[in-house]
């Protein structure tokens, strides 16, 4: 990677110390405090349930077995649910980018009238707790007979996440040079080819952080497909994984296997994303 | 740097391709599910929507998947949709889905005033009186499993119009590791003072003899079934169904909160059980750690599965004529349903002997099995143990039924009783509030 250069421009680093480390010995402490329960959802995992009812959560399997993924992925019919939750988070990731997008580019850019009131309201509409927009979705999702369709939990979902893309956007665009908005405009470009020539060029790197973190938290969302999503075969992964807490029992290794199920894609998704991460933190320094 | 540019916009663009194909989907999908059977003639096939939380693998899911198969038997042309959900999903959701066109035309719903008597009074549930004495499930059902199943005007359940049909039962019992107490040299307790005799002999030999969950439902549970050894029938319908004054500072609560610190004090209850889980407490039973488990008969068909190490057994709670339990979770029919004949039918079949044989044999408590078409001995000891309870009516509900919210009362306020924070007067005083309250609410 190009790194080298970048590293240049750090304060030079201390030298070996002590002091290092027990701070790498701490960092590595909590490293292994946050895997430790991700270690157990995988042990238990490949439990058999008479291994985990005899020796316990904590104990190393006797024998590793994949029957409790087997069984969930059957039960729920896994893949179903995994296209379901693809086709949602993705859909969400791309309308919700660009409802940002467009909505920053009004309020960041364009600074029209009234821009703080909007930008207040929009930061509202972020802090409200889903469990108060139930009714209102429901009924009016019944009402324009979108309820238990995907359709309408990407509709809302959009909505929901854009509200905070354009409040980050539009902070973004603010301080977009002013120069390079004059000198696009003296060449003349219209506000469109602004937008998509100029403006989305330089803030990919936000976009695609922003892209992916509606897709994981899209994926994650269980309260709202759970009242709007009534069909088995629409419903998404969380949901699924929800489905295997009875009344009384719950089944451990079933659990634990839906949970790693459960995470994985997320998993995946972040490792193939993470790069795209990592440099949209880093373009705001690069000015 | 222009390569991955392109692939972000080679991402992008395929998004977008998926996207566009998404919608296309999701706009067929409303239509093809719009007005399913609302003009059936009797030839047109028919499908039936059935939802239910149980396992496979429980006795339950096993009896109702063959209920299923015998129904489709029997009515060619028409299909049975089963869509297995989770408990939490219906309990949420039940209410918003029942009012909608999606209603599932049959379902396993929570029993209760908090459940089904809700949705009663709010019209979803379809009133099943009429039904019930045309097929004869009310004299299927002994007067306390009927309990559940009716509801008045206000929701209270008891008596009242038939909302829901159960199908099964469950009660609280004693589970004891055989081999612990064949170690020890012990007898399965008859009476209340033998009991106490054997747990004490598990005291002197350094065993804490009860697995308790005192951060779930377990705990009142037994300090429900202390309570009952001093009530009788009376108590229990003034405190459960509104029928007559309730004390708590009377004899029968003041006995159990008091023999609940007892135990405590004398070391049958650990104070840590204050913070397991009944799934914890399940698996230390499981593993050898406590000899004996006071709870319900949901943990018979793990424990039969399950348990390798060691041979256990039941006995019912000693001295008690009364125990925790009550019928199972019950199938309700929306008001919206679709083909109501043909679900009562399914219903039914449920109820048939053949079905409840089936349960009985599967781990279950059936209510209308054939005794001597058990085999399993376990099984067996299962159902004549509830039987018993059955005769003498002695069915005496749960502690948190009478009003909303009280589970967690319940749960704070008898993990502050074992861990000693609360004398049994202060924990009483606490739990009489928010019960007489709702009471007050209910004008009764």
């Amino acid at each position: 990677m190009t790194s080298l250069p970048l590293k240049s421009s750090y304060k030079k680093p201390h030298k070996a110390g002590i002091g290092r480390f027990f701070v790498l010995a701490a960092l590595l402490i909590a490293l292994l405090v946050v895997l430790l329960p991700f270690a157990i959802v995988i042990i238990n995992a490949f439990k058999t349930p008479e291994d985990y009812a005899t020796y316990g959560p904590l104990s190393w399997p006797t024998e590793w077995s994949i029957d409790g993924i087997v069984e969930f992925w059957q039960r729920v019919d896994y893949s179903q649910k995994l296209l379901n939750s693809l086709l949602i988070s993705a859909s969400v990731a791309v309308i919700g980018v660009l409802l940002s997008l467009l909505n920053a580019f009004a309020l960041g850019i364009g600074r029209i009238k009234g821009r703080i009131w909007l930008l207040i309201l929009f930061m509202v509409a972020n802090t409200l707790p889903q469990e108060s927009l139930v009714y209102p979705l429901y009924y009016l999702s019944k009402e324009f007979d979108l309820y238990n369709t995907r359709f309408v939990v990407i509709l809302i979902f959009s909505v929901i996440q854009s509200a905070f893309g354009t409040y980050l956007l539009s902070s973004v665009f603010s301080t977009f040079p002013k120069e390079m908005l004059e000198a696009a405009m003296l060449d003349g470009c219209n506000k469109l080819q602004l937008l998509f020539k100029i403006i989305v060029p330089v803030s990919r790197p936000t976009l695609a952080v922003l892209f992916t973190f509606f897709f994981i938290w899209t994926w994650n969302e269980f309260f709202l497909p759970l009242i709007l999503l009534i069909s088995n075969d629409r419903q998404t992964v969380p949901i699924a994984v929800g489905v295997l807490q009875g009344q009384r029992n719950m089944e451990a290794t079933l659990s634990s296997a839906s949970a790693l199920l459960g995470i994985l894609p997320c998993f995946i998704f972040f490792l193939i994303f993470q790069r795209t991460l990592t440099k949209g933190i880093a373009a705001g320094s690069v000015k | 740097m222009s390569t991955s540019k392109s692939t972000f916009r080679l991402s992008f663009m395929l998004l977008l391709v998926l996207l566009t194909s998404i919608l296309a989907a999701c706009g067929s999908e409303s239509a093809t599910t719009a007005p399913s059977g609302s003009t059936t003639t009797s030839n047109e096939p028919r499908t039936i929507k059935l939802w239910h939380y149980e396992g496979a693998n429980s006795a339950m899911g096993i009896a109702w998947a063959e209920s299923i198969k015998q129904f489709q038997a029997a009515h060619p042309g028409v299909t049975i949709q089963f869509e297995e959900k989770g408990f939490e999903q219906i309990r949420q959701t039940a209410g918003m889905v029942l009012n909608s066109n999606e209603t599932p035309d049959i379902l396993e719903y929570n029993k209760g005033n908090a459940t089904a008597g809700l949705l009663s009074t709010q019209g979803l549930l379809t009133d099943l009186s009429d039904v019930a004495t045309q097929r004869g499930w009310d004299t299927l059902l002994s007067s306390s499993l009927q309990t559940t199943a009716r509801y008045d005007d206000k929701g209270v359940m008891g008596a009242g119009k038939w909302f829901g049909v159960p199908n099964y039962a469950e009660y609280v019992m004693v589970y004891y590791n055989k081999d612990m107490f064949a170690k020890a040299n012990l007898q399965v307790p008859t009476t209340f003072a033998e009991f106490e005799a054997v747990m004490d002999a598990f005291v002197q030999q350094g065993i804490t003899p009860l697995s308790v969950g005192g951060a779930e439902y377990p705990a009142q549970q037994i300090f429900y079934e202390l309570v009952l050894s001093k009530a009788n029938r009376e108590f229990v319908n003034a405190f459960q169904l509104y029928q007559g004054d309730v004390d708590f500072r009377g004899p029968e609560f003041t006995y159990g909160a008091e023999k609940m610190a007892e135990w405590v004090s004398k070391g049958y209850i650990s104070k840590d059980a204050t913070g397991i889980k009944a799934e914890d407490m399940g698996v230390a039973f499981t593993n050898g750690t406590f000899p004996i488990m006071i709870s319900g008969s949901w943990w018979y068909g793990r424990f039969s599965d399950e348990i390798k190490g060691f041979e256990w057994g039941t006995f019912l709670f000693p001295g008690n004529t009364l125990h925790p339990g009550s019928s199972g979770n019950i199938w309700a029919v929306p008001t919206n349903a679709q083909n109501k004949e043909l679900v009562y039918d399914f219903i039914d079949i449920t109820m048939s002997q053949d079905i409840q044989t089936l349960l009985g044999n599967s781990g279950g408590v059936p209510v209308n099995a054939d005794a001597s078409k058990i085999t399993n001995e376990k099984n067996k000891e299962l159902i004549q143990n509830f039987d018993a309870i059955s005769k003498a009516d002695g069915l005496a509900f749960y502690p948190d039924w009478p009003a909303p919210g009280y589970y967690d009362i319940l749960v704070s306020n008898i993990q502050e009783l074992i861990d000693g924070s609360k004398t049994p007067s202060e924990m009483l005083d606490a739990i009489a509030i928010p019960y007489q309250e709702h009471r007050a609410t209910l004008g009764k």
